[in-house]
């Protein structure tokens, strides 16, 4: 009898899923609707796909709203596969998208190889592609996509190591000594790899030479919050304490805190603009992030396709870059989330 | 009904403490300038420690009981998202703080109703619950994180779960009220003693007259209301809701619960086991960081280390077993 309760119990929780998925799909789809059913708009009757690794993350939502904002301008229409990091789904996202035959497709290429022959098919059977986000390592000549838009990574952990630096080197500190530790959710995965190679340049830069790409242990952010605090604890002669990622750049101000540092004495840096970081900017413990803007990623995307398939045009856009410092953080917290 | 015998928590737990006591000493003495016993590594420790071990507490009773719950790190999050839109909405702080516990409870409840009613194995049906309160979350809320630090600044619900008593951060202690009521439920209470009973062999149990559908759901929700405090206590230290809040906790709940001397078949396993194998976990993790290890791959070396501890547990406890016989 239990049993058999159960069992009902079951399948109303999975009849509750269908319905939750079924509630979802208007907003991944909101924007066929709006404005374009008045009529008149330039990119009416036009169907994008954007092909992304994205999942549990909040960044996806500012993509997903900057692509609905393009297309209520538009008058198009366009969806997001959001695969959650599994790149077998995500290529099965990408061949379902080439099949529904749209007028062009974005995606996240964040294998060097894996998107080689999915990409020049899809382009052979007519259909135009562009990476955003993520791009081949080699740029056009290591993958045939038309365009990219995105932040290059390499230019934005430059950008920021060049900030923090500067600021410690005007408040005296001597460079030459100085030990830079970057701690990464993921050390392994591109991001890291190719943002440390950007602080390294701006290390070259101002002759620091000691450097450690360091595992925070993973999204979990007390876990992340004691290996840093670990870490300052066991190597006092840090410098400059860095988060490679937004997760790890929240927990900078508390790991400091805990370790027993004040303000500048260890400086850090990071990115993205989550509520810890921001708390630890206004204290004066995080002196910049960089905010790679993505909500231009899927506006962008929406907008280059439109204007591929109306006038051939084909821009490349680093979306990147932008440096957030305590001046200018009141206009980030007051968009964080919708398009920032 | 026949009284089983109550497990001796000098049996059980004695194998893991003289682990903790030789895995203390060896970092108090090896770290570089005795760094492990420095103050602020052990108020570090303190502070941080109860948020995976709170939870912890409740899934080594679980366990002895012969189940399983992975869905914790769902809930966890869920507890403190709903915690978030109540205080959002307006609610005071410590209201929210307390509705959160029988919504904790219910999740639990959920869980102990599917398994013990489908028969279906633990493992399955908490993973099961995971996807769909992650899926669940990930629509509601789209994973973005919110800060709550304008509700919940120089609040009681802050100094209650997040201030200090002197130099001890106050987590810490709660940590120590939890794992002895529940310790007291698990050795000195008749409820206890069926949950090692259900776990040691449940057909026996129930022949015995023990309702053990009830023990394993009572078990399920005593995990889903400590998920609920550990997800607010967790919430008002980050100072926000944080989607991956608890990401990760459903196996490492597990390893600290195993290197306490918890059997995975159930029906072994102490209180003071679980307190000192959750401690042994995290003392291995920051000890080696303070040792200089590389913390680009510390896994590997806790890897090792959970193997080592599971045996050495075992050795020991087969000892003390033969000589206690």
């Amino acid at each position: 009898m239990m049993k058999k309760y159960g069992l009902l119990f079951l399948s109303v929780l999975m009849v509750l899923s269908m319905l939750l998925a079924a509630c979802q799909q208007p907003t991944e789809q909101a924007a066929e609707g709006g404005e374009a059913a008045a009529g008149g708009k330039p990119g009416e009757g036009m169907y994008f796909r954007l092909v992304t690794h994205g999942g549990d993350d909040p960044f996806w939502a500012v993509v997903q709203q900057g692509m609905r904002d393009a297309c209520d301008e538009l008058g198009c229409q366009a969806d997001i596969d959001l695969a959650g990091g599994d790149l077998a789904d995500q290529q099965k996202a990408f061949e379902e998208a080439v099949a529904s035959k749209p007028d062009g497709i974005a995606v996240v290429i964040n294998d060097n190889t894996a998107w080689d022959k999915p990409v020049s098919d899809g382009l052979a059977a007519g259909i135009p592609i562009i990476g955003i986000n993520n791009d081949d390592t080699e740029g056009s000549s290591g993958n045939d996509r038309l365009g990219y838009i995105g932040q290059s990574e390499r230019r934005a952990g430059f950008m920021m190591a060049h900030k923090v630096f500067s600021e410690a080197q005007a408040a005296g500190v001597d460079l030459g000594g100085a030990h830079v530790a970057m701690f990464a959710e993921v050390p392994g995965a591109a991001y890291a790899q190719v943002r440390s190679a950007g602080v390294k340049d701006a290390m070259e830069m101002f002759g620091i030479t000691s450097f450690e790409l360091a595992d925070a242990g993973g999204l979990e952010m007390t876990t992340v919050e004691s290996r840093m605090t670990d870490y300052l604890v066991a190597h006092p002669e840090t410098t400059f304490l860095l988060g490679a990622g937004g997760i790890c750049t929240d927990r900078l101000t508390s790991a400091l805190k805990a370790a027993g540092k004040e303000p500048n004495e260890v400086w850090a840096a990071g990115f993205d603009a989550a509520p810890g970081t921001v708390e630890g900017m206004k204290e004066g413990y995080v002196t910049a992030s960089i905010d790679q803007q993505q909500y231009l990623q899927g506006y962008m995307a929406v907008y280059v396709l439109y204007l591929y398939n109306k006038y051939g045009l084909m821009p490349n856009i680093d979306t990147g870059g932008y440096l957030i410092t305590k001046d200018n953080l009141g206009l980030i917290e007051e968009l964080s989330g919708t398009y920032r | 009904m026949q009284r089983l015998k109550i497990r001796p928590i000098t049996i059980y737990g004695l194998n893991t403490a003289l682990t903790f006591i030789i895995t203390f000493l060896i970092f108090s003495i090896f770290t570089p300038d005795h760094l492990f016993l420095d103050p602020r590594n052990l108020a570090s420790m303190a502070k941080l420690t109860p948020d995976i071990g709170v939870v912890a507490l409740g899934i080594g009773i679980l366990m002895i009981a012969g189940e399983f719950d992975l869905s914790i790190a769902s809930i966890i999050p869920f507890c403190s998202y709903i915690f978030t839109q109540f205080i959002m909405n307006g609610m005071d702080p410590l209201l929210a703080f307390i509705l959160i516990f029988p919504i904790g409870a219910t999740f639990g409840l959920i869980n102990g109703l599917l398994v013990v009613s489908t028969g279906l194995p633990s493992f399955i049906i908490t993973l099961s619950t995971m996807l769909f309160w992650k899926g669940l979350l990930f629509g509601l809320s789209r994973m973005m994180p919110i800060s709550i630090l304008k509700y919940v600044s120089d609040t009681p619900i802050e100094k209650i779960l997040t201030g200090q008593i002197g130099p001890v951060p106050i987590q810490i202690i709660w940590f120590g009220i939890f794992a002895v009521i529940l310790g007291l439920l698990l050795h000195q209470t008749k409820f206890g003693n069926w949950i090692y009973a259900t776990g040691s062999n449940q057909e026996a149990a129930r022949a015995m007259g023990i309702n053990v559908r009830m023990v394993k759901t009572v078990c399920y929700m005593i995990i889903g209301v400590l998920c609920a405090w550990a997800a607010v206590m967790q919430a008002v230290r980050l100072g926000s809701f944080a989607a991956t809040q608890g990401i990760g906790f459903e196996l490492k709940t597990i390893a600290a619960v195993v290197v306490g001397g918890t059997a995975l078949t159930g029906g072994v396993g102490s209180m003071l086991g679980i307190v000192l194998g959750i401690f042994i976990i995290r003392i291995v993790e920051n000890g080696l960081i303070l040792l200089k290890a590389p913390v680009f791959g510390v896994e590997m070396f806790i890897g090792v280390a959970v193997v080592i501890f599971v045996l050495l547990n075992s050795f020991v406890n087969r000892r003390l077993v033969r000589l206690n016989s």
